[in-house]
């Protein structure tokens, strides 16, 4: 039906421009922030502050240093985390796709840089200092290669066999430069999430299949060629067989300590401050890779599902946002976030329940370490982005 | 295009796909953490069961260093130390326990840039018992730490821990004051104060750190714990948690004290341009300056200049650092003395108080009675010049401290020593030497016993101290004699004639202390050598009413939360040798130094608020051989009600009014809070 005589009418056009201007503003990006995402992260964030603080409160306390050392530095870096969550959503994430290979491209330079600069001990290369700050740049790299392969793939043919090859020669460079550190841990990451890519963007079953078949061969490969020196395929085996010969050698005294924390954190846990492991340090690494011992030692079962269940609800957003995404770019960029935090979820808890191998591997948001917890609000900067702005009208 | 791009059909099967591994890995989690922590509870009491027990100690942390205000001089830092468990890596022998083991240490070595020999040394220690950890390395740099506990199998039994690390969060200041920390000594350990101490424990040396060891000294900590067969811990049987050591509160006023360092530097180095009328510019090599709460003896204020980085200490001083704070090329501005207290200089004339003083109580002066300032006095064949070419009329005691007239002391000191020597030749075996007693009296030639190490007593000399001082350097002057009169018979010159004449006198007859020693003396020159410290004892008892406290740094200790422990408390070394009236016409010529006309510290003062805030001083200026003169000024403010003594020493730096009466000025402007003045270079010369 076509009314022109309305089209002429003021009265109509003006109440047009009244709908039009309601949809528009019922569409503005900063009134689709998603407030339970935000939420959750920053819970689990206190959370961490609260399980840093008790992790080294005993050992600061017993040498009369002042007990907010960690966390004074934590909560800085949770404010700075803050901020970049702010300025990655604000930014049109449509025109951060021009930008895509800048940062990209950056994210591998500073890879080479740590390399370069970063001080050599026994070649273990995985920091920049800068002005007191340790700076990590395979944090960086994470958010460089999501990006970088979502750009790359927002509009190319995503089922053949070319996507698969874009993705992986977009992994190569930060993969081989954080494997060269050597940075285990967050190679696996990248690894994993590269998968997660290719799977939600759409590569055939075929070719995802294949992959998980060459990944399974060259890990066997890898331990079978004794590529590894015997201690660290310990390292990676032993959680499997807690009454090995391996274990018996002390391969398994990250694992034990942590299992005896945890479990004997009970239902309820034993209390802030309570817990005995935590407070004679008798898990190392407590208040960085190992926090969730803390969690579980004095908070308890109840505790640790809260920690479960706020993460659970911080990747259901990130799935749902994937999913209301207005384009591919935006898709990619939400499910590849949701699959990395996933996969370091898993593979730390599961580290510290002696269900993984010992990886070093930070628990997002929780663990100590500046430029984990800076990288992930930004992360979910991103992801709000893609929320925001997920209507055709803006 | 964009559109058809945007439009791009969604893989919601893909999605869900990976929501559903996302559930998987949320529900592995919790049916483990059910198991582990729900279920599984009674298994971690079995572990329990197969326990040892073993002890380990925890240091305790060192008391803190405060200033009046509480702000921390030396507090402690958290610094990343790495250590090891010789239970694990070493067997009873102290030798590795297995290939493994010496590996693991060979790896350490190598990681920490250390020989492994550097490791076995720390390992050694038996300050530790044989379950606590040892550090083998203090403060290493953070990819060490990270390094290590992120590959825990290649290091069993090491571990990175902080310990707490002396730290200077005011930086330099109160350097000389503060001292440091290291291993206790053999003899110390022998030395029943120190029963309890171990061998490789830390004590104070130097400073607040030496003197307050005992109290800052915490007592350290143990746990009893339960382990495995495994050597996991298990339980905690008993805690007794360290005991840190208290505070000490000391009566340091931050802001002045950051005052007086910062004018006396800059007091110093603007002094340097001044040149003398023979054309030298002052040296002006070093100095130091007290400021002292003359109604108890507290230092509220220590400067010594050059001064240097007290952290260095706290981690042990590389050579380079040695150098520079104890070996300097020019020995005179070595870095490592704390002038105020280990300076013994000539005072020159700010000693003039204790001449007057003497004169007084000898009787040959009463209250405004006057003698005659020429320019010159002779004794014998010696001329003794005043340091004004033109003779002054006569005055009294109070005209004679403005105009710093030394032949007005010369003639009274004199007079007291004709009186004694007559005394001693008509056998009188107990005469009092009035003068080196009032001297005593005003806390000079001995150890006030500030609360800091290695003060100086200075020397006053007196009959006894002239032949004990001839005795111990008799053997050396004999032989210079000898030398002397072999040079003279081959080659005679009056030069060698002197020489010959000099030690010849000081081998046979240099036991006998004579009227140009008195005489000298008087002025605090010849062989008088006083603190800072000393004066500026000596002037806060003027400016009290005559009680000569001990000074004290401390104030009081405190318990680690703030309670009180004890009071330092402020201790009367005594009352000054001199009558109420002599004592104010003392004070008379100090305040007339400064306030009155013709007063040798007026011009210092120039823009000093006299009317509001009156001052009372006296400067020096100190002859040390042939060097430029040793520069003094000691003062008091306000006069009628005195707040602060204060004294200003700077070796060879010229006039007293020159350059520590300037300097001296504006460490009172900071204490009474008004705007200090920049440094312009001191004009005439006087006294």
């Amino acid at each position: 039906m076509d009314f022109p005589a309305l089209r002429s009418d003021p009265a109509a056009r003006h109440a047009r421009a009244q709908v039009q201007s309601r949809w528009q503003s019922a569409t503005a990006p900063a009134k689709h922030v998603d407030p339970i995402l935000i939420a959750a992260g920053i819970m689990l964030a206190l959370i961490g502050l609260l399980a840093i603080y008790s992790a080294k409160y005993a050992p600061l306390t017993n040498q009369g240093l002042p007990t907010d050392t960690y966390v004074t530095r934590q909560g800085m870096a949770l404010v700075i985390g803050l901020v970049a969550m702010t300025v990655a959503a604000a930014w049109d994430y449509r025109s951060l796709r021009t930008w895509s290979s800048l940062l990209y491209v950056f994210s591998v330079i500073m890879l080479v840089a740590v390399l370069l600069v970063g001080s050599e001990i026994k070649g273990a290369q995985s920091w920049i200092s800068l002005g007191g700050f340790q700076f990590q740049p395979s944090e960086l790299a994470k958010i460089g290669f999501i990006i970088g392969a979502a750009a790359w793939l927002y509009d190319r043919d995503v089922e053949g066999l070319g996507a698969v090859l874009g993705v992986l020669a977009i992994l190569a460079p930060p993969l081989a430069l954080i494997v060269l550190q050597p940075d285990p841990g967050t190679g696996s990451i990248l690894l994993f999430t590269a998968f997660v890519i290719m799977l939600v963007v759409g590569v055939r079953a075929r070719y995802l299949i294949a992959l998980t078949i060459v990944g399974v061969i060259g890990l066997v490969g890898v331990v079978q060629l004794e590529l590894l020196e015997e201690h660290q395929v310990q390292r990676l085996t032993s959680f499997a067989n807690p009454e090995g010969e391996a274990c018996a050698q002390g391969a398994c005294y990250n694992t034990d300590q942590s299992l005896i924390a945890i479990g004997s954190g009970q239902f309820a846990g034993k209390g802030l401050f309570q817990g005995t492991q935590t407070n004679l340090s008798y898990v190392p690494e407590n208040h960085t890779d190992f926090i969730f011992t803390v969690i579980g030692e004095e908070f308890g079962f109840i505790g640790a599902i809260t920690v479960l269940g706020l993460f659970a609800v911080v990747l259901w957003r990130c799935l749902h946002i994937a999913a209301v995404a207005r384009d591919r770019f935006g898709m990619v960029v939400a499910a590849g976030v949701a699959g990395l935090l996933a996969f370091q979820l898993f593979v730390n808890v599961g580290m510290t329940v002696g269900i993984m191998p010992v990886i070093g591997i930070p628990l997002p948001f929780v663990s100590y370490g500046g430029t984990s917890l800076i990288a992930t609000f930004a992360m979910l900067g991103l992801v709000l982005n893609v929320h925001m702005r997920r209507f055709r009208s803006n | 295009m964009a559109a058809s791009i945007d439009d791009a059909p969604q893989r919601p099967l893909r999605l869900t796909l990976l929501a559903a591994v996302v559930l998987l890995f949320v529900l592995a989690l919790l049916s483990r953490l059910w198991f582990l922590q729900i279920l599984a509870g009674s298994r971690f009491d079995e572990l329990s069961q197969s326990q040892a027990v073993r002890l380990v100690t925890t240091e305790a942390p060192r008391g803190q260093i405060l200033a009046a205000n509480g702000e921390p001089l030396v507090g402690n830092r958290a610094a990343p130390t790495v250590v090891v468990d010789r239970q694990v890596l070493l067997d009873g022998n102290g030798d590795p326990r297995s290939e493994g083991a010496e590996r693991v240490l060979e790896d350490l070595a190598q990681l920490l840039g250390i020989s492994v020999e550097d490791i076995f040394d720390r390992l050694a220690s038996v300050r530790y018992s044989p379950y606590s950890p040892v550090p083998v390395m203090e403060d290493v740099p953070s990819e060490v730490r990270f390094y290590i506990q992120e590959h825990r199998e290649f290091f069993p039994g090491i571990d990175v821990i902080d310990l707490p690390v002396r730290t200077y969060p005011q930086e330099q200041l109160a350097a000389h004051l503060l001292g440091y920390t290291n291993e206790i000594s053999p003899d110390q350990l022998q030395d029943p104060d120190f029963v309890g101490y171990r061998q490789g424990e830390k004590v104070g040396r130097g400073g607040l750190e030496q003197s307050y060891e005992f109290d800052l000294q915490g007592i350290e900590g143990t746990n009893r714990l339960a382990v495995s067969a495994r050597g996991t811990v298990l339980e905690v049987l008993s805690t007794i948690p360290p005991t840190p050591g208290d505070n000490l509160v000391t009566n340091i006023d931050l802001d002045l004290q950051a005052a007086v360092e910062e004018t006396l530097e800059s007091g110093i180095l603007s002094s340097r341009s001044i040149v003398r009328s023979d054309g030298r510019n002052l040296e002006s090599v070093a100095g130091s300056a007290v400021v002292i709460r003359p109604s108890d003896g507290a230092v509220l204020a220590m400067a010594s200049w050059p001064t240097f980085d007290p952290s260095a200490f706290a981690d042990g001083l590389t050579p380079d650092e040695f150098a520079a704070i104890f070996d300097t090329a020019v020995a005179d501005e070595v870095p490592a003395i704390n002038r105020a207290i280990q300076g013994a200089y000539p005072p020159g004339s700010v000693y003039k108080t204790v001449s007057g003083a003497a004169a007084m109580e000898a009787g040959l002066i009463g209250p405004g009675s006057t003698v005659p300032c020429p320019s010159s006095w002779d004794l014998g064949s010696i001329t003794f010049r005043n340091w004004n070419a033109r003779s002054e009329g006569a005055m009294d005691l109070a005209t004679a401290l403005k105009r710093s007239c030394d032949t007005f002391f010369y003639e009274l000191a004199y007079q007291q020593y004709v009186r004694e020597e007559g005394a001693l030749d008509d056998g009188d075996q107990d005469v009092t030497e009035l003068f080196a007693e009032t001297a005593y009296g005003f806390g000079f030639g001995r150890e006030l016993g500030i609360d800091l190490p290695a003060e100086q007593d200075g020397v006053i000399p007196s009959r006894d101290w002239k032949e004990d001082y001839w005795e111990r350097t008799r053997a050396n002057n004999c032989a210079l004699a000898d030398q002397a009169a072999e040079t003279n018979r081959q080659n005679p010159t009056s030069s060698t004639a002197y020489a010959l004449q000099l030690y010849t006198e000081l081998c046979q007859d240099g036991y006998r202390f004579r009227g140009g020693d008195a005489v000298n003396a008087s002025i605090g020159q010849g062989d008088v050598l006083t603190t800072p410290l000393q004066v500026a004892a000596s002037y806060a008892a003027i400016a009290n009413g005559g009680t000569l406290f001990q000074p004290r740094v401390g104030d009081r200790i405190v318990a680690p939360d703030g309670t009180l422990v004890r009071e330092i408390e402020p201790t009367a070394l005594g009352q000054l040798p001199v009558s109420e009236e002599g004592l104010a016409e003392i004070r008379q010529g100090l305040e007339d130094v400064v306030m009155g006309d013709g007063g040798t510290g007026r011009s210092a003062f120039s823009t000093f608020p006299l009317d509001e805030i009156p001052v009372a001083g006296k400067t020096g200026t100190a002859e040390l051989g042939s060097q430029i003169p040793y520069s003094w000024f000691a003062a008091y403010a306000p006069a009628d009600d005195p707040q602060f003594a204060v004294v200003v020493s700077v070796e060879r730096g010229g006039g007293g009014s020159q350059t520590s009466a300037p300097i001296a000025a504006r460490i009172l402007q900071a204490a009474f809070g008004l705007d200090v003045d920049p440094f312009a270079a001191g004009d005439e010369i006087l006294d």
